[in-house]
């Protein structure tokens, strides 16, 4: 009854607590229900133990206070979820139970032990009559509340309220222990955190988390407070006497971890003492036969020498020179300075001396001084070895003479004028211009001073002077060619004058006026210009010569209106061109062509020609109707009889003082060859069959080229140039026949003579046409035969 | 795209070096830098374009190749030279420390030794190699041996010097390979052939040298070191191949006594000869210092002969080429257009018999050391000279009978002249009054040895008789070559053509003015050097005034011809000159008259006139070819013609200096005339 008692106790306790004095109650005034319905559990004990406890529960609830409990499983449910759970899957089993009971019951109608009721289903519900045994039963003497749960261990039970059965059957319910206090204890409901302390800070009861508790926990138990540390790891051994591979750390041991051996030290006091006293030498002294030895050498080092190749950047130090002869200390005379060497030598820097010792006499050996500088000069090669940039320099043996090239001798060329011959003088101001008369014979000339004069060539002898301008110099008097008649053309300011000198015999002088007169006729005969035709460009008239010029052998003059500055005749003597170069004269009337057989000038070009500014000077061409027009820059060759431009010629000067064309042109197999001469120096050889651009370009003279003039005959092949250099250049410049050779130019000879005055020197020059010989006017108001 | 390149990693910026780079990049001091440069032989390069090369603006840099260092990172010197520095500053602290001598303890003990072999083996791949090399070694050696001992200069290093100086000419005089040889100004060149190498160094006269104070020992010490490793080496390997013991014994007491050459003793080795018998040999050599020089010099003479044998059997064997036949053929040109190809002059044959006979004496006051080793080198043994000299002569005596050729160098003055001898001397050696003339011998000067060696035959002794002018001492080593000066030649022949004539106009008048000067000069003596200047300064005026007189006359013509239209203005300026030099030389004429007769007129006066005629026309014939030159410039390329122009301009040099020496021998020469008539 005890155990019994003890367990419905607890029952109750577990139950509820404060209902505890009741439930005392209760279970002392139901007993017999309750051991009812253990009596009916007792029959199910071998079906299931579960469902028996859950009976229980059930009969507690159906037949002691139903309302109680419904009122504690309300309470409960919060706090234990087990229960209702098996309350849940006790229905149903209590419910299958039913047909079995019933089974039962109708095996045992025979004796009925039972009574029914009504449940409050209204279901039948079978009470049985308490047992009585009888008293031959084995078990009589046995005590009423010993348990009977027979030879099991009785942790079977643990999980369960009691502990066995009584020999009733009746549940021995586990006495109740401090386990159950403390299930009370958690039955009451407690806020969270509770700790029944109030917070002095806020005056609310202090509740404190799981955590904090819990830590509060660990501090009072003098356990670390850190969450998850555990105090008892398994020990790593991370450094150890074992020699990693990998060291975590290299370090060298320190040296405050060395603890010296006692015994060594006692063993080096022992060498110390012995050093001291003597008795050993520490460091042995190298004998000074061991080291003579060293300095000597005692093997072979070529012994295995092989031949290594040079190193191609490898320069070996040049040798110095050997001494020359004097170097002697008795050189022969000849190599003693003399005393302006000598005074040479010691007055400069010692640097700056090409030898550096003075080449001495001493006569004989014993009077050979010490050489001062002997220290420092082999100092310098040291410093030159080791300090000094050495670089190949390839020296070029050869003999200079073969660089020279090959020119004809001067004897092959000859002649050539080198020398002046005569000097004409007797014009005022500078000499503008002259012509060799083409019998070679007469001169003329034509100066500032607005006079043409003719000289006799060979003697400088004056002939003739008539004085053409007034105010206006003379700038270009050329006669005629031809051996027939003799005229002389010349252009002083805006006329042009033909002239016949009366120096002839009268015969020439007949045919040459005879020539000149010709022509007025034909003027007269033909018409007169219309009136449409009258422009500003009409060609001029010719007219005749004032009386006085008249008398002095003018023949006729043309009014050109500009000043002309070039003239020149065509070669069978007919027709000249004159050109005029100013920039005020109309493009189409800077170029003229007259005809003097029918006193007849016409102007071939309308229009200006293009590039290269106006108009400096023309030519005809010695064979063919060609016309050279040349510009400051570009030389231009016009077909007259086709009326075409054939040529430009482009010398590539800035700008164009003179050109000649070569006398044998088109004759000879070989083409055009063109001289031009420019102000900026340069002089050019053209051949027109080659290009466009000069075939030599020659700057020889140092200021402005005046005038170029190839030898008219084809004799020589001679040219030559003036210059404002005051000198003439004669060159030597054979066109060969055959067009596979080009023209050699040779310079051959400089003739100077000419003062400079004013900045000019030459103003122009002319070749006799048959000698080798050349005539030049000079700024100086003379002119000059070289010959 | 092509990948952009980066400027300085490729090229002339990659290639050269500066020295800072390359010092920083070996991690040495300069100085250590300096003497690995010398000791390897690195020298820097000139780049092509030293802005490309270098990577900073400033200018002036010394450029090494890069592939130069880089090869001196691998030298096992730099870790010596560490090694010292390491001890430099080890010695420092202990000075510092005040501890005397563990500072020498270390400096003794510990100083790092460099060896050079390696590096010599290195340079000189081959032992021809190193004869190549071996002029500047030679010289530098001799200057040291014959230098002071100072603190820049250890005894020790001097001594080492000495020694394989000492031992090298040993070597020459045993193969008497020694060919030629120059007194100079300088000191005394020497050339000798080894194995077909010429090798010519220079000995300074023995006189304390002058030491300036730009000259840094350390780096002269730098190559000393080097170059006596190198000639210990070569010298090593020239004994072998005789067959001779190297070292040679070296006599201590004999070198104290001033023996130089004959200190040395050198011995063979025979086949079977190991190295403990020579270590025998030092012991005894030790103990026989006591001998008398005279019985080493025996000895050697007998070595030498031995040896010599060595020699001639050891070339059969290994060197056949040398000397397949016993005498060169000369070789003489047949026709005067051909080329003549260089020939060697004096076989060893010769070169070894050219003073055998004799026995020479050499007096005190000539240079013993020079004359002895030359003598030697051509033959000859017995070679005596006064004791004061020094040990190891055949004879201290100078009245022994057995002396052909007497050196001496003295001016010969009459007998009263001499001071007197002090009537008692003792001294056995020193009874000849020094000036007198022992009959029975030759007295030369010593130039009489050079020329004799340098001609390879024995010259008239009589020409370098004591007292004697002796004839000019020429250097064999200048080669007679075209349109240079040749003094041993007849001025006749080398000279151009009415060269002679010309000189003479225009230097007529000069050397008046010239031995006017000199005239005065002399009488004046030294008064005053501003007459002098003056002199001088009129002398020179001179000059060039008569040369323009010469050619005055054709003055105008010269003007008209000559084809120097270039330099016109040149030209014009010199125009003015000459005017105003003309007229200054017309009143200098004109105060020479009144002042200095004129001694030429007369009948002179028409042989004066043919002459000046025919200068003259040459004068004229050498404007002409002037003219063509010219001529034939014009037509040359700009590029052709500046070439042309700077060999012209080295010839004209040279030629120049031809003719101004020719036209001094010239002068000499009438000179001499005039003073004979």
């Amino acid at each position: 009854m005890n155990a019994s008692k003890l367990s419905k106790k607890r029952k109750a306790v577990t139950r509820d607590v404060e209902e505890e004095a009741g439930v005392f109650s209760g279970n002392e005034l139901n007993v017999g229900d309750i051991n009812g319905a253990l009596s009916d559990n007792a029959n199910e004990l071998s079906s299931d133990e579960e469902d028996s406890e859950v009976e229980l529960i059930d009969d507690f609830s159906d037949d002691e206070d139903e309302e109680e409990e419904e009122e504690l499983d309300s309470d409960e449910i919060p706090s234990d979820g087990e229960e209702p759970l098996k309350k849940k899957a006790g229905k149903p089993a209590a419910d299958l139970e039913v047909p079995t009971n019933d089974e039962s019951s109708s095996e045992e109608e025979a004796e009925v032990n039972f009574r029914i009721e009504k449940d409050a289903n209204g279901n039948d519900r079978y009470i049985y009559d308490e047992i009585n045994p009888d008293d031959n039963s084995d078990y009589s003497d046995v005590e009423e509340n010993a348990n009977t749960i027979g030879n099991i261990p009785l942790s079977f039970y643990d999980q369960y309220p009691h502990i066995g059965y009584d020999i009733n059957g009746k549940k021995i319910m586990r006495p109740a222990k401090g386990e159950a206090l403390d299930a009370l204890l958690d039955s009451i409901e407690i806020p969270k955190g509770f700790t029944g302390l109030t917070d002095p800070s806020t005056g609310k009861p202090l509740e404190l988390s799981q955590d904090e508790l819990e830590l509060l926990r660990k501090v009072q138990m003098n356990e670390i407070p850190a969450e998850g540390y555990d105090p008892y790891e398994p020990l790593m051994e991370w450094f150890s006497n074992k020699q990693e591979v990998m060291p975590l750390s290299a370090a060298p041991e320190p040296k405050r971890r060395f603890v010296p051996s006692k015994h060594e030290a006692k063993r080096v006091m022992k060498i110390v003492k012995a050093i001291r006293e003597g008795r050993i030498l520490p460091y042995k002294p190298p004998s000074e036969e061991k080291e003579e030895s060293l300095d000597l050498v005692s093997f072979d080092l070529w012994a295995d020498e092989a031949e290594r190749p040079d190193h191609p950047m490898h320069i070996p130090a040049p040798k110095l020179p050997p001494p020359g002869y004097e170097e002697s200390y008795h050189p022969p005379p000849e190599y003693l300075p003399n005393n302006k060497e000598r005074k040479a030598w010691e007055e400069a820097d010692p640097e700056d001396r090409e030898q550096e010792y003075l080449t001495t006499d001493f006569g004989s050996l014993r009077k050979v001084p010490g050489y001062g500088e002997f220290v420092k000069e082999k100092f310098e090669r040291c410093l030159d070895l080791y300090l000094a940039p050495r670089v190949r320099r390839s020296k070029l043996n050869i003999d200079p003479e073969s660089l020279l090239p090959k020119l004809p001798s001067p004897e092959e060329l000859k002649p050539f004028p080198s020398v002046c011959a005569t000097v004409f003088r007797g014009h005022k101001g500078r000499v503008r211009s002259l012509a060799v008369d083409p019998t070679g014979v007469w001169l003329a000339t034509g100066g500032d001073d607005g006079t043409v004069r003719v000289w006799e060539l060979l003697t400088g002898r004056q002939l003739y002077s008539v004085k053409v301008g007034e105010e206006e110099p003379v700038n270009v008097v050329r006669w005629r060619p031809g051996k027939d008649a003799v005229v002389l053309a010349a252009a002083a300011g805006d006329d042009l004058f033909l002239i016949v000198p009366p120096i002839l015999d009268p015969e020439l002088e007949q045919a040459s006026l005879e020539l000149m007169d010709a022509g007025w006729g034909y003027a007269a005969s033909k018409p007169a210009p219309k009136a449409s035709e009258e422009k500003k460009t009409t060609p001029p008239q010719w007219v005749r010569p004032s009386s006085a010029l008249a008398d002095s052998g003018v023949c006729a003059v043309i009014p050109l209106r500009y000043v002309a500055k070039s003239i020149s005749w065509h070669r069978r003597g007919d027709y000249f061109v004159t050109v005029c170069p100013g920039s005020s004269t109309p493009a189409s009337m800077a170029v003229a062509i007259h005809t003097v057989s029918k006193h007849l000038t016409q102007y071939p070009f309308s229009r200006r020609i293009k590039g290269g500014g106006p108009p400096q000077t023309a030519h005809f061409h010695p064979s063919k109707p060609i016309l050279f027009v040349a510009n400051q820059r570009t030389v231009r060759a016009y077909d007259l009889s086709r009326q075409l431009l054939v040529k430009i010629v482009q010398p590539g000067a800035r700008w164009i003082s003179s050109f000649d064309i070569h006398p044998t042109s088109s004759t000879a197999s070989g083409g055009d060859n063109l001289i031009v001469g420019s102000y900026d120096r340069r002089l050019l050889w053209h051949d027109l069959e080659l290009s466009q651009r000069p075939y030599k370009t020659l700057r020889y003279h140092r200021k402005a080229i005046r005038a170029v003039k190839f030898h008219p005959s084809g004799r020589y092949p001679l040219f030559a140039d003036a210059s404002d250099d005051g000198s003439l250049q004669i060159f030597h410049g054979s066109v060969t026949g055959d067009m596979l050779s080009n023209a050699s130019i040779v310079p051959l000879k400089v003739l100077k003579g000419h003062k400079i005055t004013g900045e000019l020197g030459v103003l122009d020059l002319d070749w006799h046409p048959r000698e080798a010989w050349c005539v030049s006017a000079g700024a100086d108001g003379t002119c000059r035969l070289w010959m | 795209m092509a990948k952009i390149k980066k400027k300085g990693t490729s090229g002339q910026a990659k290639n050269f070096i500066t020295r800072t780079q390359a010092v920083r990049k070996l991690q040495i001091s300069l100085p250590d830098f300096r003497r690995l440069c010398i000791f390897k032989g690195i020298y820097p390069r000139e780049p092509r374009n030293k802005k490309k090369a270098s990577k900073s603006s400033t200018p002036n840099t010394t450029f090494y190749y890069t592939k130069d260092i880089q090869f001196l990172l691998h030298e096992p010197l730099l870790r010596k030279f560490r090694d010292q520095k390491a001890l430099a500053k080890k010695i420092a602290r202990s000075l510092g420390r005040g501890e005397v001598g563990d500072a020498s303890r270390l400096e003794k003990n510990h100083a790092p030794r460099l060896t050079l072999d390696h590096i010599i083996k290195e340079r000189y791949p081959t032992f021809i190699d190193a004869l190549r090399d071996l002029d500047d070694a030679l010289s530098l050696l001799f200057l040291f041996a014959n230098l002071p001992s100072s603190a820049h200069v250890p005894p020790k290093t001097i001594a080492l010097c000495q020694r394989v100086t000492h031992e090298f000419q040993h070597y020459l005089i045993t193969t008497n390979s020694l060919r030629k040889s120059f007194l100079s100004i300088k000191g005394i060149y020497y050339q000798a052939t080894i194995q077909g190498q010429d090798i010519m160094w220079l000995v300074p006269y023995r006189f304390v040298q002058r030491v300036n104070g730009d000259v840094d020992y350390r780096i002269m010490a730098t190559f000393v070191e080097f170059y006596t490793t190198l000639l210990g080496f070569v010298n090593y390997r020239l004994y072998s191949t005789l067959g001779l013991r190297y070292p040679p014994k070296f006599d201590t007491r004999s070198d104290e006594n001033g023996a130089e050459l004959a200190a040395f003793t050198l011995e063979g080795r025979s086949v079977g000869e190991a190295p403990k018998a020579i270590e025998a040999n030092k012991q005894t050599n030790k103990t026989s210092n006591q001998e008398v020089s005279r019985e080493v010099q025996a000895k050697v003479d007998k070595v030498i002969k031995t040896a010599g044998l060595d020699r001639t059997k050891d070339e059969q064997v290994v060197e056949s080429t040398e000397e397949a036949s016993d005498a060169i053929d000369k070789f003489e040109p047949t026709a005067p257009e051909a080329d003549t190809l260089p020939q060697p002059d004096l076989s060893i044959d010769q070169a070894g018999s050219l003073f055998a006979p004799f026995v020479f004496y050499v007096s005190r006051e000539t240079p013993k050391a020079p004359l002895e080793f030359i003598l030697r080198s051509f033959g000859c043994t017995r070679i005596g000279w006064d004791a004061v000299l020094g040990d190891g002569a055949f004879t201290h005596d100078e009245t022994d009978t057995r002396i052909t050729h007497q050196i001496v160098d003295r001016p010969s003055l009459p007998e009263s002249s001499l001071p007197a001898v002090p009537a008692a001397s003792e001294d056995a050696v020193q009874k000849v009054r020094p000036g007198t003339r022992i009959p029975g011998r030759t007295y030369v000067q010593p130039q009489w040895v050079w020329d004799c060696i340098n001609d390879g035959k024995l010259l008239r002794a009589d020409l370098y008789a004591p007292g004697a002018t002796l004839p000019p001492h020429l250097s064999p080593w200048v080669k007679p070559s075209r349109g240079g000066y040749d003094p041993r030649a007849s001025l006749a022949e080398q000279e151009e053509e009415g060269e002679a004539e010309l000189d003479e106009e225009s230097g007529s008048d000069e050397e008046m003015e010239d031995a006017t000067d000199d005239k005065k000069a002399e009488a004046k003596e030294e008064s005053e050097a501003e007459s002098e200047d003056e002199d001088d300064i009129n002398g020179g005026m001179d000059v060039a005034e008569t040369d323009e007189d010469e050619s005055g006359s054709e003055e105008e013509e010269e003007e008209d011809e000559d084809f120097g239209g270039f330099d016109g203005e040149a030209a014009s300026e010199s125009e003015d000159e000459e005017e105003a030099a003309r007229t200054q030389h017309q009143k200098e004429l004109e105060a020479e008259a009144a002042g200095l007769p004129f001694s030429s007129g007369g009948a002179a006066g028409e042989a004066s006139k043919k002459k000046s005629a025919q200068a003259k026309k040459i004068a004229s014939k050498k404007r002409k070819e002037e003219e063509e030159l010219e001529r034939q410039k014009m037509m040359m390329s700009r590029k052709k013609r500046k070439l042309l122009e700077k060999m012209m301009y080295s010839n004209k040099k040279q030629s120049d200096e031809a003719a101004k020496l020719r036209s001094k021998r010239r002068k000499l020469e009438k000179g001499e005339k005039g003073g004979q008539k």
